[in-house]
């Protein structure tokens, strides 16, 4: 009996064991090494990334971020942020791990992405390291500023302040600053464990202060009387009134607790009847807490979630602003329940306060569906991305993100917020040339107001929408509007 | 009908293919010094001050190696000893390299005084080198006279069928000794070392070895009845209990050493070992089916048996490693529960942990404090506050880390970071060359392990004696088998179970038994290569004597 077939045999089931190796080995080296790099267990995503210069920021024309050579081991590269404090809420900090643009675009910063790798193939093949691309931000670097300056002169002592300007027909971030802020010099690599201590430090800070979260579009805020603009949409778009409908300015008891509901002043529009722009330009209180109350909290959390409350998105990859809400249950720490707003609730929902929240982005981002015919463009942070021989490897492409309202209803309402500059609370502000809402939000007990001021500019043929808050005592269009009204003189300079 | 085997032994050259073999050698060794070379311009921008005695002590052996295999077994197979020397330059090139970036963590630890076991060793690689290099010359010599296996000091393959139920079991009692007490040495888990003077041995590598012969041995002398007696039930034939008693013996006692060792890749490879010669001797598919029959039941046993819950658990990480990362827990219904250092079950245990060594710190009890500060509080979290089963697949996930940074090309020698793999000079070191050689150097390196294992199955066929074939066709597969099994683990094609990888890993058993394995097969590849014998009674013509 002959042993060689079954020889025969056992070699090719040899040989095919070593196939299914090659084939294993193939799989995980090639199609699987992209996400095996970028796996959230994989320590060595941070380990390269000190030894190869990472590309730029810049804004305007100016460079913000740069990395240069410290001609130590390790770190190979530093970082360099020039005004810090002034660009850290959009581009965020490195030190290994990294944060807001410096995260979303870390693979490109890096020059690990496919798009370049795959450009410059040659240069992997002889071993030269790609080089990280450039990113060019979509900010207005004059106004930011003026943004920062003006925030920290009107802000009180320990607490914050936010602004947040957009383009509303591309959604490209024009200004977003926040007070008080941090340096990213601070903990950029050149600093090794003392940044990194510093970073630790500035993440366990509590109380009101975060400095590593931002104020214009990752910290939320009670909006107050500038919700009364997405009340008065939903309402408006309801088909029931419109802007000229006559409405009860009057006294309104809230249905539970029989206690009045309070205006700020009980003369002129808040007397007793007024139209809509009339109650809105002089922000009667009562007549959104009725309006609110007539929708029920289910379609005002509804109408609000067309203008983007209640949901996250990104606004560049893996970069969440945080959620605003108009919440029809709540958490109550005391019973450990969800308990349901109820009908008091509903009509200070309606006004921007109970447990509504917003940040200064989402309120902007409001004004922009009134100024641009109830359409929501995307708001985005990075324009485009330039690999070093220049050619372009992203370009940002604006995207509607919502149709918040009917466009007639904007229309209604953008002449509404003209109504408030120029005969309304915001009659301060009309040197300024700008429309908006004005807003005071009381933040409980020991708690400063969120003064507010939501609009847009140019008055007429509107090119920008814009949201300011700062804590403190006064009102929105005493503190809050002056600073919106000079930063969006900056931006209309451009 | 000739066979294959008369077919390609009647297509073979029959020449002496020393010069082939030469130029693969001096390219087996430039590849080496290469990568010597590459490892010092490449970290430290000149050439390493060990590639003198490194590069050049392998040099030395390998042409020693060669000049023997050349005088002694001339018409050996050309490509095996420059196949066997290229991979273990490549190791021990990676070994070098990796004893640079881990030296000074060990220099640090020793002189703190603590054990610091896990490094790598280039200098003790190089030894083992030199030994394993040296027995494959002894082995060489000592197999010469293959004609006459009773000729003095000689002892060949053929001799060793003579010792069959001796060298089984020889396999049995390398086996057990790692597990008597007193002689066997636990090393991450692994009840698999024996300690002999300063040094650790595996005798599972050698054991490996014998048991083939032993197989062989068996095998050819019970074959025919093996596939020709027996009852035929259905499609199966089932063969006589007598002749099946033994080698089920053998094969459940290796087995049972295996599951008390809980070395499970070593299982694996005995078994398959066991099936594919029985497969070979017999002819019969029936067997195949049986074994696999056989190993289905073990592992279905195993999974049920309590103190075996490390079989599940293999298969769970392997499916599914990411809980696992830095501690994972399994509890009763199969969940897994991440119990790595940033959740908050971890902090509270080590809390939990700290607070009862004070205890027993204030109770004047140092012993038991300093032992409750060693629990790793993963371990305690998953055991008494989950009930339920420990483990880490660290390991195995910065492995394909590993291979995920080195991609198609590689990082480059000594440009990556592979020690940040535990254990990445030993079970994960198919990894590292993977990280700096890339996808090309791994293809490179497993085409070399199946050219090795084709030509031992090449010399298989082409041996005369049945008992050879058996041998060359086992000790060829086994060593697929192990590459099989190690690089589908660390490689997350087949759940990871810990065995050494042939030439590359460090440590001297392996290469040890590796060595002699190449000897073996590069003595019968010369006897099955040369000439057949001459016919010495050449009486030319027969002469016409005229009757007239």
């Amino acid at each position: 009996m002959n042993m060689d077939k079954p020889i025969r045999r056992v070699a090719i089931f040899g040989l095919l064991l070593f196939f299914g190796l090659m084939a294993q080995v193939n799989y995980v080296q090639g199609s699987e090494a992209e996400s095996l790099r970028t796996d959230p267990l994989n320590t060595r995503r941070f380990s390269e990334v000190f030894n190869n210069p990472r590309g730029q920021i810049t804004a305007d024309g100016q460079v913000l971020v740069k990395s240069f050579p410290t001609g130590k081991s390790n770190p190979k590269y530093g970082r360099t942020y020039k005004d810090g404090l002034l660009y850290s809420p959009i581009t965020g900090y490195f030190n290994g791990g990294a944060s807001k643009v410096e995260m979303a675009y870390n693979s490109l910063l890096g020059g690990t992405d496919k798009r370049i790798t795959h450009q410059r193939w040659f240069d992997t093949f002889i071993g030269k390291k790609p080089e990280g691309a450039d990113l060019e931000l979509t900010l207005n670097t004059a106004a930011q500023e003026t943004a920062y300056r003006r925030l920290k002169a009107q802000t009180s002592q320990g607490r914050r302040g936010g602004v947040a300007v957009i383009d509303i027909r591309t959604g490209a971030v024009q200004v977003l600053a926040s007070f008080p802020s941090f340096d990213p010099n601070e903990v950029a690599p050149q600093t090794g464990l003392t940044g990194g201590k510093r970073l630790e430090a500035l993440d366990a800070q509590t109380g009101v202060i975060k400095p590593l979260i931002d104020n214009a579009m990752s910290q939320t805020f009670p909006p107050g009387s500038s919700f009364k603009i997405v009340t008065s949409a939903i309402a408006m778009d309801g088909g029931a009134i419109n802007s000229q409908s006559q409405v009860s300015t009057g006294q309104l008891v809230l249905p539970e607790s029989n206690k009045a509901l309070p205006n700020s002043h009980d003369t002129g529009q808040c007397g007793g009847t007024a139209t809509l722009r009339g109650a809105f330009a002089e922000s009667c209180n009562t007549t959104f807490g009725k309006l609110a109350l007539e929708m029920g909290i289910d379609k005002l959390n509804a109408g609000a979630t067309k203008f983007g409350f209640n949901r996250k998105f990104e606004i560049e990859p893996d970069v969440q602003p945080a959620e605003s809400d108009v919440p029809v249950e709540y958490f109550d720490p005391a019973t450990k329940k969800k308990i349901r707003t109820g009908r008091d609730g509903t009509a200070r929902s309606g006004i921007g306060q109970e447990n509504v929240r917003a940040t200064p982005l989402q309120m902007a981002m409001v004004a922009a569906a009134t100024a641009n015919k109830g359409k929501i463009m995307k708001p985005y942070l990075v324009e485009r991305a330039r690999a070093k021989d220049q050619s372009e490897l992203y370009r940002a492409r604006a995207q509607e993100y919502a149709q918040a309202m009917k466009a007639d209803t904007a229309d209604q309402l953008a002449d509404m917020m003209r109504a408030v500059v120029t005969e309304g609370t915001g009659k301060s502000l009309a040197q300024y040339g700008i429309a908006g809402k004005t807003g005071t939000a009381e933040q409980g007990e020991g708690n400063p107001n969120a003064r507010w001021f939501v609009g847009f500019a140019p008055m007429e043929k509107p090119r920008y929408a814009f949201a300011v808050v700062t804590e403190g005592p006064e009102s929105g269009g005493a503190n809050a509007g002056p600073i919106a009204g000079e930063v969006m003189r900056q931006v209309l300079k451009k | 009908m000739s066979s294959i085997g008369d077919q390609i032994r009647a297509q073979l050259p029959y020449n002496r293919r020393g010069a082939a073999s030469l130029a693969l050698l001096i390219f087996a060794m430039v590849l080496t010094l290469s990568a010597f070379a590459e490892v010092g311009l490449a970290r430290d921008g000149r050439l390493p001050l060990g590639l003198p005695l490194y590069g050049g002590g392998l040099a030395v052996l390998a042409f020693a190696a060669y000049f023997v295999q050349a005088k002694f077994a001339p018409y050996a197979d050309p490509v095996l000893l420059p196949l066997a020397v290229a991979l273990n330059g490549i190791g021990l090139a990676m070994i070098y390299r990796l004893d640079l970036d881990t030296s000074r963590g060990k220099q640090a630890a020793l002189s703190s005084g603590k054990a610091f076991e896990d490094a790598a060793d280039a200098p003790g690689q190089l030894m083992w080198t030199f030994v394993g290099i040296a027995l494959f010359v002894a082995a060489v010599l000592i197999m010469r006279d293959t004609n006459r296996s009773d000729a003095p000091l000689s002892f060949t393959p053929k001799t060793a069928q003579r010792y069959t139920y001796l060298i089984g079991l020889g396999a049995i009692i390398l086996l057990l000794l790692p597990v008597v007490p007193g002689v066997g040495r636990e090393i991450n888990g692994a009840k698999v070392w024996i300690a002999i003077g300063g040094f650790s041995v595996q005798p599972g590598e050698f054991a490996k070895l014998l048991l083939v012969v032993f197989f062989a041995g068996y095998l050819v002398n019970k074959r025919q009845a093996m596939s020709l007696i027996g009852k035929k039930i259905g499609p199966i034939s089932l063969p006589r209990a007598r002749d099946l008693g033994p080698i089920m013996v053998i094969w459940i006692f290796c087995l049972g050493v295996l599951f008390i060792q809980k070395d499970l890749g070593t299982a694996l490879l005995y078994f398959g070992l066991f099936v594919s010669m029985l497969y070979i001797a017999t002819q019969r598919v029936s067997w195949v089916m049986i074994g696999i029959g056989l190993l289905a039941v073990g592992i279905f046993v195993a999974t049920l048996l309590p103190f075996m819950g490390h079989v599940n658990q293999r298969i769970s990480i392997w499916q599914h490693p990411e809980p696992y990362f830095d501690g994972g827990c399994m509890m009763a219904s199969g969940k897994v529960e991440p119990v790595n250092p940033n959740t908050a079950i971890f902090k509270k245990n080590q809390i939990i942990l700290e607070q009862k060594a004070k205890q027993y710190e204030s109770q004047g009890n140092a012993a038991r404090a300093k032992n409750t500060r060693a629990i790793a509080p993963g371990w305690y979290a998953c055991t008494n506050e989950l009930k339920g089963k420990y483990a880490d697949s660290a390991q195995l996930m910065h492995g394909l880390f590993a291979l995920g940074q080195g991609g198609v090309l590689g990082t480059g020698l000594g440009q990556g970071k592979p020690w940040i793999i535990p254990l990445s000079f030993s079970d994960f070191i198919f990894d590292s060359l993977g990280e700096e050689l890339g996808l090309t150097g791994l293809m490179v390196l497993l085409l070399i392990y199946a050219l090795i294992v084709q030509r031992g199955m090449k010399t298989a066929v082409a041996a005369r004696d049945p008992f050879l074939k058996l041998f060359a066709g086992g000790v060829s597969f086994v060593l697929a088998l192990q590459v099989f099994v190690i690089v589908g683990g660390v490689t997350k094609l087949i759940p990871l179970t810990g065995l050494t990888t042939p030439f590359l890993s460090q440590g001297g058993s392996s290469l040890m038994a590796n060595w002699i394995l190449i000897a073996i097969l590069v003595r019968m590849s010369h006897d099955a290569r040369k000439p057949a014998p001459q016919a010495i009674q050449d009486e030319g013509m027969t002469q016409i004597v005229s009757t007239r």
